[in-house]
């Protein structure tokens, strides 16, 4: 006789449960999933068992806990209400002030730092959409059955252009930011004003949306985090035998089950290749009725090189996002202060004056993308697929051309440089003034001063800084060299007539980019 | 299906102007679309397929017919479907009014008219791979296979297919009210459309192809003597299913006719006689021995349990309600089943109803004081006044009759008829017979002389919501001649009835995460359909679905409570649901009577052990040894326990039982249903100086737990340093639900492996019992 339990003696299967006759399988005839080709289409985004960290017993039952990411919020939250409350009501002295000095001397560079080695680790734990979610769950932690609000699906013609929104949302937030000079730091207010801006945002859009579509598709750092997160080593929920996936007759993971909520980011185990939409809230592992997912770790850079998938989306935030950070590089130098201020002058609005900030970015990005579109014309193959009704007619995100071919492998390629470019813009303030958190938290109980020793604390000076951020810099472009080199060889070098000199003017691009981004820290010294 | 051709329906669409030549264009938001292929393999028209470049959903617009079942299923919305559904327009089954009310019994609605019809109506099922419709039917009819074989032009395979899962397809499809069921769940009532006639096309199948007669199909049943009192249609479906399956079926009736509510319940206008006489006459030549005029009370349950292996109890709910109205002692104040069963004899034998005879002209009187109006004059010679309380199906039925026995008719509901839930068919059938029908009106008093009725005092109500009670408006009530009163506001299971059973009425209430297969096929997707009266047809698809496993958990020792007497007032197509469920509980556990032979017994009947469920001790029709189906339900934290579970499952399995092992929270009601013995086995929650017991899910899942009405239960928990009362605690949980504990024993995590399957083997023991 047979035992229905499964062989597997760590999980119990769904699909087997025993009952009496029951008519309605009966009736069900489910086409069969599409399966061929799975296996070589995942090949190289699919990490082996080893990767598996749920695989151990202490990381299973941390993931099970419907609290365990209640106590990652947890401490951030408590953190930024501080931030909040200590803005209004605390010191007005920008370096002493507790809101001030943990979110831009630690935090922002801790996120940056994340997002390099992990990923979207910061998602995971961030108190914005934690609180949210947690109104919109009515719940803490508890699985709950009935959402608050509304939940509307966000309106195709946003959702259709992916990140975009978000990398808009960021370049908003960074005018702010800029204009009102928030992470100056200004005044203490200021930032106050801000993250509950973020807050207020990110509540009302879990009360009229579901899932974590503010997240998604409209958190400042969204875009950002996705996008050159890529470089992080966390894969992401992943599953762990796709065939069991794809004969899941449920998934819980996407919709809901009884432990866990249906995926908030929209991504599904069973077809995730790259960490880029995989928030690291554990709902789906918990979620699976057939113990089918694991959290996977990988080497890094493996989302930027390995998916086969390649998101214009992804690859026209990655050239608007470099295009911010050169503004920010650039805004620091003296012929930027020229133009700013006759533009100030022109239009009335002060720095930095909307014309020049958006146009810096806007030219970054289309010098990148213009130089894609020079090279698919110069090296690019006429294919006849690039004139095809569905290649044209298919979504932004995967719409096929020449021009394409080009630009959006080239964009994953530099997502190291970019991403080392943003980390090493946040690192003066954390060498100058990381050690003011001490007297900023004494200022609390009166006992902190901007005459303590560790408020003029520096752990670089000036030159070690641009040292490290050069470094920082060379490394982002050593790894951006790499990925490039391996990304043209397999996406670009196809499509075009001549390979190696496609794949070399992949790479000199790089080179370039790199240059300017750590010649402009070089400049940026030589300006303050 | 055949038409998707648009340039074939311009124009000839469910709403005008809606059903361009057009195709529908499907969206897939390529973002957000992760290529689980939710869609792909539900697409009835194969529209959808995988781009495995991207990972993602393609559409072909040309293959698409516009039902949105993708829309339905997508788990994350990542599908847009733009323009008209390709759908041909329904075949009209519009009712026949009768030329002349008197005392006609002819059939108010009919079937499709010809294959004609039956043809264009079928071909505009999908066959979707995922059949919402299938869900949606209380019985879960094989809908399109049966509309398959219509349009093969082959009935008798329809009826095969109908046979699996229905007794009653000629009486379901006139009674059903396929809109809140089959039709309401059609992906094209989903969509917002029109459903195929699914009720018209079964009709069709029994209309031109006799209903076929109960053949013994299989020996599973062979040996096994059931009771089954009660001939209504689960009754019936009971019986048919013990009977097909060789178990030799009592059908015990109170009335001298078989068919209970389907003969006096259902006027013959609905469900004509010759219909509804049908079930019982197949039973009797089925070899059903069928005792009329003999009721079982609930005291005799015991009795008829020890003379029979298994008993189920079908008797309905026959509890009428009463208003409690200042008056309604007086004679002439009715309930439903009275006035339906008079009126079904009299309209049968052309016979005026007693007390219904024409009235004298009435002479006007005051509202309220009953007095003699000052102003009023005497009315010309009239017909007498049925007045029916309840604007319901029942009370359709009640006005209805009147109305053929030559009396006016009037229905006063105090909801207000946006939120009545009264079949608008019956209800538009209803007024073209006369019947004057008044919602947001209700009857505050009753007045007579000599202690008859003859005034009712109405009021206006006024009802703000579906789920508030309406609210009974002030002012001086209107006085509202009337000959007889029929309180028609539904009814209830018997008090002995409900006592006997324990915990009924069963609720149909949804509670938590539906059902995750149901929540797949879309079934469950908002809005609600306008076709279906814009009731959540999903929820109650799983509602009834909910009944129905629950009819094959028995309520007490051998015995199963089923149709209304286990839900209280339902339907037919859901009542010969459970009647079958119950029926296929028996055939799997195959219970068996006391051990002990009573005086003058058949001894071999009485070969079995004592005890019911949990100990059948049938061998099969072969002779060998039926498995036993033992359930191993645990909690488990670190892995210890569920470990121990699983080693009692593969001692049990080893020794020839079928096993399940399963969590707990994945054991409802129909993994009980299917356990003959249940482990429940639990890690030891708590510090030595804390709460020591069975884990906290452990213990909430065995205080939910069903009535286990005897069956044997096991006893496992696992413990770091000392079990204390864990095993009382759930011995008494167990208990309170009406489990038998054989068996337990608290097992240390030091235990060596060895000493701990020595132990578990031993534990084993009374699982295989029997």
């Amino acid at each position: 006789m047979a035992v229905t339990f499964p062989p597997d003696p760590s999980t119990e299967a769904r699909g087997a449960l025993p009952g009496l006759p029951d008519p309605v399988p009966v009736a069900v005839h489910l086409r069969a999933p599409h399966r061929s080709g799975i296996e070589e289409r995942f090949a190289a985004t699919d990490q082996p068992a080893g990767h598996d960290l749920a695989r151990h017993p202490r990381v299973a039952r941390l993931l099970r806990s419907r609290k365990f990411q209640f106590l990652l919020i947890l401490p951030n939250q408590v953190i930024f209400w501080l931030v909040i409350f200590l803005g209004l009501l605390g010191t007005v002295v920008p370096g002493l002030n507790f809101g001030n000095a943990i979110t831009w001397y630690i935090w922002f560079c801790l996120v940056f730092v994340m997002i390099a080695v992990v990923g979207r680790a910061w998602c995971s734990m961030c108190p914005f959409g934690g609180f949210g979610e947690w109104v919109q769950r009515r719940a803490l932690w508890q699985r709950t059955q009935r959402a608050l609000g509304l939940g509307k699906k966000l309106p195709e013609p946003v959702a259709r252009y992916g990140l975009l929104a978000s990398v808009g949302s960021f370049i908003v937030l960074t005018w702010i930011e800029e204009f009102f000079d928030i992470a100056g730091p200004g005044k203490p207010m200021a930032t106050s004003f801000m993250v509950l801006g973020i807050v207020s945002t990110a509540l009302v859009f879990f009360l009229v949306f579901e899932r974590r579509t503010f997240c998604r598709y409209v958190c400042p750092l969204s875009a950002l985090i996705g996008s050159l997160g890529a470089m992080g080593s966390a894969a992401g929920f992943r599953t762990r035998d796709r065939q069991v996936c794809l004969s899941c007759e449920t998934k819980d993971c996407m919709r809901g089950g009884e432990e866990g909520y249906g995926c908030p980011w929209y991504t599904w185990p069973g077809s995730a290749d790259s960490n880029l939409t995989c928030g690291l809230c554990s709902e789906c592992y918990k979620a699976c009725p057939s113990d089918n997912v694991g959290l996977f770790v990988q080497r890094p850079l493996t989302s930027v090189v390995a998916p086969s998938r390649r998101r214009a989306d992804v690859a026209w935030s990655v050239a608007l996002l470099w295009g911010l950070v050169v503004f920010q590089q650039v805004n620091a130098t003296s012929p930027y202060a020229t133009l700013d201020g006759w533009l100030t002058r022109m239009t009335g609005i002060a720095y930095p004056n909307p014309i020049d900030y958006l146009g810096i970015i806007i030219a970054v990005a289309a010098i990148f993308a213009g130089v894609a579109w020079g090279m698919s014309r110069l090296l690019g193959k006429d294919l006849a697929r690039w004139h095809q009704p569905s290649a044209l007619s298919s979504s932004f995100v995967d719409r096929q051309s020449r021009f394409r071919s080009f630009f959006v492998p080239l964009a994953y390629g530099v997502v190291p440089v970019v991403a080392a470019d943003y980390l090493a813009r946040q690192l003066p303030k954390f060498f100058k003034h990381a050690s003011r958190i001490v007297p900023s938290i004494g200022a609390w109980f009166g006992a902190g001063s901007t005459h303590s020793s560790l408020y003029d604390l520096r752990l670089l000076s000036n030159p070690s800084i641009v040292a490290v951020q050069v470094g920082v810099i060379a490394a982002g472009t050593l790894a951006a060299l790499w990925t490039t080199w391996r990304i043209s060889g397999r996406e670009i070098a196809p499509v075009a007539t001549r390979p190696l000199a496609a794949r070399l003017a992949s790479v000199a691009v790089v080179v370039v980019l790199g240059g300017v981004a750590g010649w402009l820290y070089v400049l940026m010294h030589a300006a303050s | 299906m055949t038409i998707t051709d648009p340039a074939t329906l311009a124009g000839a669409g469910d709403a005008p102007g809606a059903r361009a030549a057009e195709h529908p264009h499907v969206l897939v938001l390529a973002d957000r679309c992760a290529g689980c292929q939710e869609c792909v393999v539900r697409c009835p028209t194969a529209a959808l397929d995988l781009d495995p470049s991207t990972w993602t959903a393609v559409a072909d617009d040309a293959a698409c017919v516009g039902c949105r079942q993708c829309v339905r299923t997508c788990p994350f919305g990542a599908i847009v479907v733009e323009g008209p559904a390709l759908v041909a327009p329904r075949q009209p089954t519009v009712g026949v009014q009768p030329a002349g009310l008197d005392h006609d019994r002819s059939e108010t609605r009919r079937g499709l008219a010809g294959w004609a019809e039956a043809l264009a109506e079928a071909s505009r099922c999908l066959g979707c791979p995922d059949p919402t419709c299938v869900r949606g039917c209380p019985t879960h009819n094989d809908i399109p296979s049966f509309v398959a074989a219509i349009s093969r032009g082959d009935l008798d395979q329809a009826h095969r297919v109908l046979r699996r899962t229905s007794w009653l397809p000629d009486i379901c499809s006139r009674v059903c009210d396929q809109a809140l069921q089959c039709e309401g769940a059609c992906t094209w009532s989903l969509e917002g459309g029109t459903p195929v006639a699914i009720g018209a096309l079964e009709r069709f199948v029994a209309d031109n192809a006799p209903v076929p007669p109960i053949e013994v199909t299989s020996d599973d049943g062979r040996g096994l003597s059931v009771a089954v009192v009660g001939s209504g249609p689960a009754g019936l479906a009971a019986a048919s299913e013990l009977a097909s399956h060789g178990a030799s079926v009592t059908l015990y009736e109170r009335d001298h006719d078989c068919g209970g509510l389907l003969r006096w319940g259902i006027p013959d206008f609905t469900l004509p006689d010759v219909v509804a006489r049908r079930p019982g006459e197949a039973l009797a030549a089925a070899g059903v021995r069928i005792e009329l005029d003999h009721e079982v009370t609930p005291a005799g349950l015991d009795r008829l349990a020890d003379e029979h292996d298994a008993v189920v109890v079908a008797v309905g709910a026959s509890q009428p309600l009463r208003a409690p109205l200042p008056g309604a002692e007086l004679e002439g104040v009715w309930d439903a089943t009275r006035f339906l069963t008079a009126a079904h004899a009299a309209i049968a034998a052309g016979d005026p109803l007693p007390g219904l005879a024409a009235r004298e002209p009435r002479e006007p009187r005051e509202p309220g004081s009953g007095q003699p109006s000052a102003s009023g004059r005497a009315t010309a010679e009239r017909p007498p006044t049925v007045l029916v309380l309840g604007a319901g199906n029942t009370a359709m039925d009640v006005a209805r009759s009147a109305r053929r026995l030559g009396a006016e008719a009037i229905c006063v509901d105090w909801m207000d008829r946006r939120f009545a839930p009264v079949r608008p068919d019956e209800l538009d059938e209803a007024a073209a017979e006369g019947v004057e029908v008044r919602f947001s009106t209700t009857v505050v008093g009753l007045e007579g002389t000599d202690g008859h009725v003859g005034r009712a005092l109405l009021a206006r109500t006024e009802q703000k919501s579906a789920d508030r009670r309406p609210r009974v408006l002030g002012g001086e009530p209107t006085v509202q001649p009337v000959d007889l009163v029929v309180m028609a506001m539904g009814y209830r299971i018997e008090p002995e009835v409900a006592r006997a059973a324990g915990g009924v009425p069963l609720t149909k209430q949804v509670a938590g995460l539906p059902e995750r297969r149901w929540l797949a096929s879309g079934i469950l997707a908002e809005p609600a359909p306008a076709f279906a009266r814009h009731q959540p047809v999903g929820r109650l698809a799983l509602g009834r679905e909910q009944a129905r496993v629950a009819a094959g958990l028995p309520r007490r020792e051998r015995v199963w409570f089923v149709g209304d007497a286990l839900v209280g007032p339902s339907t037919v197509v859901e009542a010969m649901a459970q009647g079958q469920q119950a029926a296929r509980a028996i055939l799997h556990h195959r219970p068996r009577r006391s051990l002990d032979p009573a005086p003058g017994a058949d001894p071999e009947r009485s070969a079995g052990p004592r005890a019911g469920l949990g100990d059948p001790g049938g061998p099969l029709a072969d002779g060998s040894a039926r498995p036993r189906h033992v359930l191993v339900a645990f909690s488990s934290r670190g892995g210890t326990t569920a470990a121990l579970a699983r080693q009692v499952g593969t001692i049990l399995s080893g020794r020839g039982a079928e096993v399940s092992v399963l969590p707990v929270e994945r054991v409802g009601p129909a993994q009980l249903a299917w356990a003959d013995h249940l482990v429940v086995a639990t890690w030891v929650e708590g510090l030595v100086v804390g709460r020591v017991g069975p884990a906290r899910a452990a213990r909430r899942w065995m205080s939910a737990l069903p009535e286990l009405a005897g069956m044997p239960v096991t006893l496992l928990c696992t413990y770091a340093f000392s079990p204390a009362g864990t095993l009382g605690e759930m011995s008494r949980l167990v208990g309170a639900r009406g489990g038998k504990v054989v068996a337990s024993a608290a097992i240390s995590r030091r235990r060596r492996s060895s000493e701990r399957a020595a132990e578990l083997a031993l534990l084993s023991a009374p699982a295989l019992a029997g």
